[in-house]
């Protein structure tokens, strides 16, 4: 028990809140997905939400590029703090936001054009870069994503041919190549095979460096294996919270506990 | 006899009756496709392509209607695709949700499904009234009209087959809307909106209807869009109805090449969309 406490301790280094989640709701219609939700995601730290399937983590994660507002009927309640400001707000600009909170989606997501326009895309849209400053850039991203010695010499074909693992850490170069300071992850491992997975689980380690990253995944041993903190949802509710280790080794929340050692979900 | 092989007459018969009717339909494509060749080719030499078309019993071609075919085409595509490819990017990109999309699309279904003789008097009533004489131009905004609805149609239709996944990607990078359609979805749904476009080609090239009441014809080189313009389909109307053996020859090869340039249409059609599906 003490050695968990220290552990646990170690675990949440004294870091400044980066994204602050206050009283959220969230609903689709008519239908509550998220119950009154507070959560803190620690800037360079991976804080990884998990949870059965229809527990509103992902829901969650949406909401923090409100990229729920591409739909009608979905809305969101409460305050999303970011840097100090709630990015609920009408004021927010939307596509600014999303600059500055990258997201990576389940499914690889490459755009129908070449290797070098996917990652130029996102950058062309907020920096005015000439040729080589532009080159430069598509190679520190791809290079970060490990993925640059795989396509170098062909950057000009088309980023449909690559493999799933490759096109998916190419969606990852290209959030980070537009210097974003959050970066979401949506399940980004589960279409992937083991490889490729353990290849994204580096990355996301690499990447915590720089970037504050909130991952959502099916697979405990993922939220072990990258997570500083966890975070378990059940039915739109947030049961608990803590330090990676804590979650795993004492929960103090008895459906936590059943959860994570596969009685349901 | 045991089930099995009950299973298997019937479906030897199924197959044989729906074989049959393939056969059937293919065959009177075969017989109007021969016919053509067999009566057209005959008459498909230079002059068919260099000659004005000739008074009953003198020796000419089909220059004037060709060119005036193509410039009506064109203009009417020229017109006709940027109001297309928009209403059919409101439908499916800012307005999916919207009622005004429903009401859009259920007058765009009848307007696709419309005979075209009532889209010719209608721009008889609204545009060869007014300025008094038939026009080419007046013909090309009748095209247009039947272009409209096609490449609504199917602007919309590959808009929508286009998955959601990239429009969040797109949008996760903090791409406006405007952007996000010119650069990503367009590029995603390139080929089935170009295959819309050449269809709408193909389908006008072979209308007769609205023109008759528009662009009317012209027996002379005419490029002049204010004046009445000739076209293939309404001479081999004209032509074919005529008493003149060479003039009905005549009618036979334009009605080749119609049947020519559609069919390559359509096949480019095919070829594009088939490679679309493959990427």
């Amino acid at each position: 028990m003490n050695a968990l406490t220290v552990r646990a301790t170690q675990d949440m280094p004294n870091t400044r809140e980066k994204v602050a989640i206050r009283d959220l709701s969230f609903f689709y219609g008519e239908n509550k997905a998220l119950h009154n939700i507070d959560l803190t995601a620690y800037e360079r730290q991976v804080s990884a939400l998990i949870g059965p399937s229809g527990c509103g983590k992902s829901t969650l994660l949406r909401v923090l590029n409100r990229i729920y507002a591409l739909y009608p009927n979905q809305r969101a309640e409460g305050e999303v703090w970011l840097d100090g400001e709630n990015i609920l707000d009408n004021s927010q600009d939307v596509n600014l936001l999303r600059a500055k909170v990258g997201m990576v989606f389940q499914k690889p997501t490459p755009f129908p054009m070449s290797i070098y326009e996917n990652i130029a895309f996102g950058v062309r849209l907020y920096e005015n870069l000439n040729r080589s400053e532009m080159d430069e850039r598509v190679e520190r991203a791809l290079t970060r994503a490990a993925l640059w010695d795989e396509v170098k010499d062909r950057l000009g074909t088309s980023a449909l041919g690559l493999s799933g693992g490759q096109q998916q850490r190419l969606c990852i170069a290209r959030t980070i190549a537009v210097k974003p300071e959050v970066i979401l992850l949506d399940e980004p491992t589960s279409a992937l095979d083991p490889i490729s997975t353990a290849k994204v689980e580096q990355l996301i380690d690499e990447l915590k460096r720089d970037f504050t990253i909130v991952i959502v995944t099916h697979n405990m041993q993922q939220a072990a294996r990258v997570a500083d903190r966890t975070a378990f949802f059940y039915l739109g509710k947030l049961i608990e919270e803590g330090p990676t280790s804590q979650m795993f080794s004492n929960p103090k929340d008895r459906r936590t506990l059943d959860y994570i050692t596969g009685r349901f979900g | 006899m045991t089930m099995y092989t009950r299973r298997l007459t019937k479906n030897r018969i199924w197959l044989g009756l729906s074989m049959g009717a393939a056969a059937f339909g293919l065959l009177w494509l075969v017989l109007i496709l021969g016919t053509l060749i067999w009566n057209g080719v005959a008459g498909l030499d230079v002059t068919v392509f260099t000659r004005m078309t000739p008074p009953p019993g003198g020796t000419g071609g089909l220059l004037n209607p060709i060119i005036g075919s193509l410039i009506m085409t064109v203009l009417a595509i020229l017109i006709g695709t940027p109001v297309g490819v928009l209403a059919g990017t409101y439908m499916a990109e800012y307005g999916r949700y919207a009622r005004l999309t429903f009401i859009v699309r259920f007058i765009n279904d009848i307007l696709l499904s419309a005979p075209s003789i009532i889209v010719g008097l209608f721009i008889y009533e609204i545009i060869v009234v007014p300025m008094g004489h038939f026009s080419g131009f007046a013909g090309a905004i009748a095209l247009a009209v039947i272009v409209i609805p096609v490449v609504v149609r199917t602007t919309e239709d590959m808009l929508l087959l286009v998955p959601n996944t990239m429009r969040e990607a797109a949008a996760a990078l903090g791409s406006p809307r405007s952007f996000l359609i010119q650069r990503v979805i367009y590029r995603a749904a390139r080929a089935g909106i170009i295959t819309g476009i050449l269809l709408a080609v193909a389908r006008i090239s072979g209308e007769t209807a609205p023109l008759l009441f528009t662009a009317l014809n012209n027996q002379f080189w005419n490029v002049n869009l204010n004046a009445p313009m000739p076209s293939l389909p309404v001479v081999i109307f004209q032509f074919a109805l005529s008493p003149y053996e060479d003039w009905q020859r005549l009618a036979w090869t334009g009605a080749l090449i119609i049947t020519v340039a559609v069919l390559s249409l359509s096949i480019l059609a095919r070829a594009l969309t088939a490679k679309g599906v493959e990427r």
